[in-house]
């Protein structure tokens, strides 16, 4: 379905006849070394930046101890419901925490109003930032971001650098092909808008767990 | 919005209409003599600066990623068209729609009908400055839509009636108390300690219940890439992501400046953002949308729409000094770091984009009823030293006001004046004179207790502060006596 567009020709016209105004191009300068500080140590740097992003970080040796510290993650949430991205990863290790709550998985829709926490994989880890890349692909675009808990599983070989490698890994796997959504996720949800003083839990998760599987 | 002093203002608030610019003096002497607004940005004003410098204190070279996303910037600019175009192809391909709106109107009108047709009757915004510029809200809302704005401090100045006060934080002249009291009058709730967690809370629930109800998601963009055609949206608080999430219809409203080439482009963009909004390493929440809801995917809005708007930006391209204006990623440093902003507000500038950058772009949007704004700086460059692209702002503000006199060819009041001071600099004694003539007269003055009177010569600086202690002798006096002095001690000065 095509839109009616009438003045896209115009302002293309104009913009094309707005640069052949030549300019000044912005003098060639080079820099001494890299913008950012190379990280040495990936996971070490990860796990200092996730807890400086007020994020619950857990390190666990294998998938028992994973699934233990979801366990105990569930017996923290208050009655209700929990939305779970349908994955065999994670039908397994919700299966080893042995809950008894109500679960939704993601093949049945997307996460009710109510749901108390989602539990969902990702894409990619970034060391530089403590950030926690998402797509659609990990349980939809609500699942990551409309309950007050959100608890993602994980694992080291996820783990890259620095952002500039994990966009572009990104851009190679085409996840923005295959995904029509992607989110950087770099801490619980938060607002300063009231007097800078910083808040948590603005409209997004107030909690986000992080369990992180060595398996490297 | 223009005034027109033929028309008396209908409220009576207004004695008679102002100009833009009478109403700026006017609000600017106001705001800068309100001391308890002074107190709320300067607190505001420091916690982002120890913020901003922590931030950047993470670079290992902080010059070297500004150049870096200036480069970026630049190179999408230069080639603005093909980006654009590469950016509508990908999104038409998934599915998506690109409008292309010369003007505010075409944009509004578009979303009005969109949201019209498809019997939208509630709409969550997160933050935007592109739908402020083209005063969306109330075209939605003359069709009987409901529109909520999401982001905390946007809800705080909606509710309130006002427009936002900051790109950045919209509700930053604002303390704890009167939000309270905001919050008391029109949520019906009491948040007996003004405690700000509370506050936000309450907000949490009054919008949770919009999210989940709303037909349509309007969003703004940060970024527009190119290679893989998606919008990219930075928030903290989840709204952003809430409002491109829950709704059946998407709509992202940007201005076209706003498209960068690459997606890895972010890698570099993304922190730098972050550090000169708020001080942050990045934003919570950087946003990627590329379409609607695909087959397979469990939840996503059925229709995507990006609105591109013009709105005078194309004009820019064809000024060579200026065009880099275009670059910028509206991250708001310039303004906490300008005194200008600081002390007369972000409202008194009455513009969408407030602060250094929007008195370099206002002008060029809206018209030549904004060239005071180029007046509205001390020239310090401090907003130049700041900006993570570089662009040139204080230079730009000294390009608009030679352009504006050049093409009013002056006023005449400003040309006799120019004339007399030319005379006046030519010729050493009659400038002696004046300068005796004026501290002579100006001690009578002080001496019958008239200073700040409108027969003043200094009233500007005198009416509402001490006036400045008149010297003794003139600094040509001085010179003469002081370096009399140091030829009979055989100083430095030498034989000449």
């Amino acid at each position: 379905m095509a839109i009616n567009n009438p003045s896209r020709e115009a302002i293309l016209a104009r913009i094309r006849e707005g640069l052949r105004t030549p300019i000044v191009p912005i003098e060639a300068k080079t820099f001494d070394g890299p913008i950012f500080e190379p990280i040495a140590n990936p996971l070490e740097r990860f796990e200092q930046e996730c807890k400086a992003n007020l994020m619950e970080f857990h390190l666990t040796a294998d998938a028992s101890a994973s699934a233990q510290i979801l366990r105990q993650a569930f017996d923290s949430l208050p009655q209700g419901e929990v939305f779970v991205q349908d994955d065999p990863a994670l039908r397994k290790m919700v299966g080893a925490a042995g809950t008894s709550r109500q679960l939704r998985w993601s093949s049945e829709g997307r996460p009710a109003e109510s749901a108390q926490a989602t539990v969902t994989l990702a894409e990619a880890l970034v060391a530089q930032t403590g950030s926690i890349f998402v797509t659609s692909g990990c349980g939809g675009r609500a699942a990551t971001v409309a309950a007050p808990v959100h608890i993602v599983y994980a694992t080291t070989s996820q783990l890259v650098p620095d952002l500039v490698t994990a966009l572009r890994n990104a851009t190679v796997e085409g996840k923005l092909e295959k995904n029509s959504y992607g989110c950087m996720i770099s801490g619980s949800s938060r607002t300063a808008d009231i007097e800078k003083i910083l808040v948590q839990g603005a409209h997004g998760p107030m909690r986000l767990v992080m369990i992180l599987e060595k398996n490297t | 919005m223009s005034t027109s002093t033929a028309n008396p203002t209908p409220a009576g608030d207004q004695p008679q209409a102002l100009t833009a610019a009478q109403k700026f003096l006017r609000d600017a002497a106001t705001k800068s003599a309100d001391l308890g607004h002074r107190e709320i940005i300067r607190k505001n004003m420091e916690s982002y600066e120890a913020g901003h410098q922590r931030g950047r204190s993470r670079f290992k070279d902080w010059e070297a990623a500004r150049y870096k996303c200036q480069a970026i910037k630049r190179e999408a600019v230069e080639h603005l068209d093909k980006y654009l175009l590469q950016f509508e192809e990908k999104v038409i391909a998934r599915g998506g729609h690109v409008f292309w709106a010369a003007n505010n109107e075409e944009a509004c009108n578009y979303i009005k009908d969109l949201a019209v047709s498809r019997g939208v009757k509630t709409i969550v915004k997160s933050k935007s400055m592109v739908t402020e510029e083209m005063h969306l809200a109330p075209v939605l809302e003359a069709v009987g839509i409901k529109v909520w704005e999401t982001d905390l401090g946007e809800y705080i100045v909606q509710l309130r009636n006002e427009a936002p006060y900051h790109i950045v934080t919209p509700a930053m002249h604002l303390d704890r108390h009167q939000i309270r009291e905001l919050f008391r009058e029109k949520l019906g709730e009491d948040i007996a300690d003004a405690d700000p967690q509370k506050m936000v809370a309450l907000a949490r629930r009054k919008l949770r219940e919009a999210f989940f109800a709303a037909e349509m998601g309007i969003s703004g963009a940060n970024f527009l890439v190119a290679d893989v055609g998606a919008v990219a949206l930075t928030t903290n608080e989840g709204n952003g992501r809430l409002s491109t999430s829950l709704p059946r219809i998407h709509v992202a409203v940007t201005g076209i400046e706003k498209v960068i080439p690459r997606l890895e482009d972010l890698g570099t963009l993304w922190p730098v953002l972050a550090t000169s909004g708020t001080g942050q390493p990045i934003t919570t929440y950087s946003t990627l949308i590329a379409g609607p809801k695909q087959a397979g995917e469990v939840d996503g809005p059925e229709e995507f729409h990006v609105v591109l708007l013009d709105n005078g930006r194309s004009g820019l391209l064809a000024n060579a000094e200026e065009r880099e204006v275009l670059t910028c990623i509206r991250c708001g440093a310039c303004l906490n770091i300008c005194p200008v902003y600081k002390n007369i507000g972000g409202h008194t500038y009455n513009t969408t984009y407030p602060g250094p950058i929007g008195s370099v772009l206002t002008p060029h949007l809206r018209g030549s009823e904004f060239e005071h704004l180029s007046y509205a700086s001390s020239l310090c460059g401090a907003c130049t030293s700041v900006c993570p692209v570089n662009i040139n702002l204080h230079h730009h503000l000294l390009h608009n006001r030679r352009d504006f006199t050049i093409a009013a060819k002056g006023h005449s009041a400003e040309r006799t004046q120019f004339k007399l001071f030319r005379t006046v600099m030519q010729h050493p004694r009659l400038y002696a004179f004046g300068g005796w003539m004026m501290r002579r007269s100006l001690r009578l003055l002080y001496g019958m207790g008239l200073a700040g009177t409108i027969l003043d010569p200094m009233r500007a600086w005198s009416r509402k502060r001490t006036p400045v202690p008149l010297p003794e002798m003139s600094f040509r006096g001085l010179w003469k006596k002081e370096l009399g002095k140091k030829e009979l001690g055989g100083n430095s000065v030498g034989n000449k």
